[in-house]
């Protein structure tokens, strides 16, 4: 679908800004007492500050960090959930969102229900979702529940439901944010083998993990954030390295 | 303008969808599920036709289609302002984290009560043959008042949508607005009850222009005036165009606010 070497992903400068209120006044009664005492009750929080990168299309880019480090952040700019405060921001292809699995499932309506609804709040047309469920049903091996309410799932069907209709959809951009770290051994395994099969097909990844040997072992290239900047950009296993190394000293520093 | 129109066809398969998921969630474990989408104005109707029947008799012939006529309108709009008013705060978890135009929300809150406004007149309609009412030629006027209808409802289910996720005691003062509204529209009552020098003040609100031509064909067999049906077209789009660009201004922000 691309030249090889082709940019998938492009931010420039990318500042997000979020205002930490203490006191929302979320309320007309609150917002009037604040008006009069004349406060202000609120400061300004850069989760990501001044962010440059390139992802050329068919790479695996691990993203590492602390917790709050603004990963997760990052991952919603690209897909389009948060315009940045500041900076440029391009996408090229249909991307996934693998941010938190069935964030679009309804607990009432059934499995079959919900492929289609997810389907189309991710961008894709009726025709193509009924094209797909039965491919998506079949990955998720969910069989006869698949005409329950997803209330009655247990919570590895919910995942494997969410995953099998996130990945079925044949994106160009897959982003994935730490949801490989439930389910059991053999449904992790096959969502790994899915990814290997997306690389395989050139497709990009973003792949956020709190897992190192998961970095090392697929991604091409690590990206390391702390604070919202980035502080590491290389191949995995170097950027991994970096990594551990400033935990270990953050940790003999604390004694 | 233009962009509401494409955004719209765009997501006009997840607009349904999501308005059909309310209505299925709405009757779901209940046994006549879909038919209470019937039931309900049929039951509603039968109360007031006996009420006004035998225990508060207007001068009015056919009082329950004279009210109903507008009624079941009105129960369209205060409705689907009242799903509307919640539509972003309710679905904010799903504009957390996934990329979705924000508009299909307050969209899918009106498609999903349009839907319940269509089923509601077929018990009218009967009611219609059942009391011998005429049964007039100008029902085919209905999609004109009905369209203008969904247009000046569209406007302000953007506009209270909007509102709310900045503050939520919008949704209250949305139920206060409601209540004063219906009595100071001419739905229980006809504006010829009001003495001729207050009447203006009456004029002054949109919705009368809006709703007015659901009872002139149901009930009189009448078509409204040019200047009325243009009157309600003004009212439409002002709403419409007011109600989005203050939606269309602050959507990019609602996921921070939600």
């Amino acid at each position: 679908m691309f030249p090889n070497g082709a940019t998938a992903i492009r931010l420039e400068n990318v500042t997000q800004r979020f205002r930490v209120i203490q006191e929302r006044p979320d309320t007309l009664r609150e917002l009037f007492s604040k008006f009069f005492r004349h406060q202000s009750s609120y400061h300004d929080f850069e989760a990501v500050k001044n962010a440059s990168f390139e992802v050329p299309q068919g790479q695996m880019l691990g993203l590492i960090g602390r917790n709050g480090s603004g990963k997760s952040t990052l991952l919603k700019i690209v897909a389009g959930v948060y315009r940045p405060t500041a900076g440029r921001v391009e996408v090229t292809g249909t991307v996934a969102p693998l941010i938190e699995l069935g964030a679009g499932f309804h607990h009432e309506l059934t499995g079959r229900e919900n492929i289609l609804l997810n389907g189309l709040l991710m961008g894709y047309s009726k025709r193509e979702m009924l094209e797909r469920e039965q491919r998506i049903i079949d990955f998720a091996e969910i069989g006869d529940f698949i005409d329950a309410p997803v209330k009655q799932y247990s919570s590895g069907m919910y995942m494997r439901l969410a995953f099998s209709v996130a990945t079925e959809v044949d994106p160009d951009i897959l982003l994935i944010d730490e949801i490989l770290a439930v389910g059991d051994a053999p449904f992790q395994q096959k969502c790994f083998e899915r990814i290997q099969n997306f690389r395989r097909a050139g497709k990009t990844i973003l792949f956020v993990s709190h897992a190192m040997n998961q970095v090392e072992e697929h991604c091409d290239r690590a990206i390391l954030i702390d604070k919202g900047s980035i502080m590491a950009d290389g191949p995995a296993h170097e950027v991994v390295e970096v990594y551990r190394s400033s935990m270990a000293m953050e940790v003999v520093g604390a004694h | 303008m233009m962009e509401l129109v494409r955004g719209t066809y765009q997501y006009r398969e997840l607009i349904w969808a999501l308005a059909l998921k309310e209505l299925k969630i709405r009757y779901k474990r209940s046994v006549l599920g879909f038919m209470w989408a019937l039931l309900n104005p049929a039951f509603m109707m039968l109360v007031l036709t006996l009420v006004f029947s035998t225990i508060m008799r207007f001068a009015i012939p056919h009082y329950a289609i004279f009210l109903l006529s507008v009624l079941l309108p009105w129960t369209f709009f205060s409705q689907s302002l009242s799903y509307a008013v919640e539509a972003i705060v309710a679905n904010g978890d799903l504009i957390k984290k996934v990329a979705v135009p924000k508009l299909v929300f307050p969209m899918a809150a009106l498609v999903s009560n349009l839907i319940n406004l269509f089923l509601s007149l077929i018990p009218l309609a009967l009611l219609v043959l059942g009391m011998r009412h005429p049964f007039y030629w100008t029902w085919l006027y209905l999609p004109v008042p009905l369209l203008a209808l969904t247009i000046f409802t569209l406007g302000l289910t953007f506009f209270f949508a909007a509102a709310n996720v900045y503050y939520r005691d919008v949704s209250h003062i949305l139920q206060v607005v409601l209540s004063a509204w219906f009595y100071v529209t001419p739905i229980i009552y006809s504006l010829d009850f009001i003495p001729e020098k207050y009447r203006w003040i009456f004029k002054l609100n949109p919705i009368i222009y809006v709703i007015n031509g659901f009872r002139l064909s149901v009930y009189y067999g009448m078509l409204p005036k040019a200047s009325s049906v243009a009157a309600s077209f003004v009212c439409a789009f002002v709403s419409l165009f007011i109600g989005y660009a203050i939606f269309r201004k602050y959507q990019n922000d609602f996921v921070f606010y939600v």
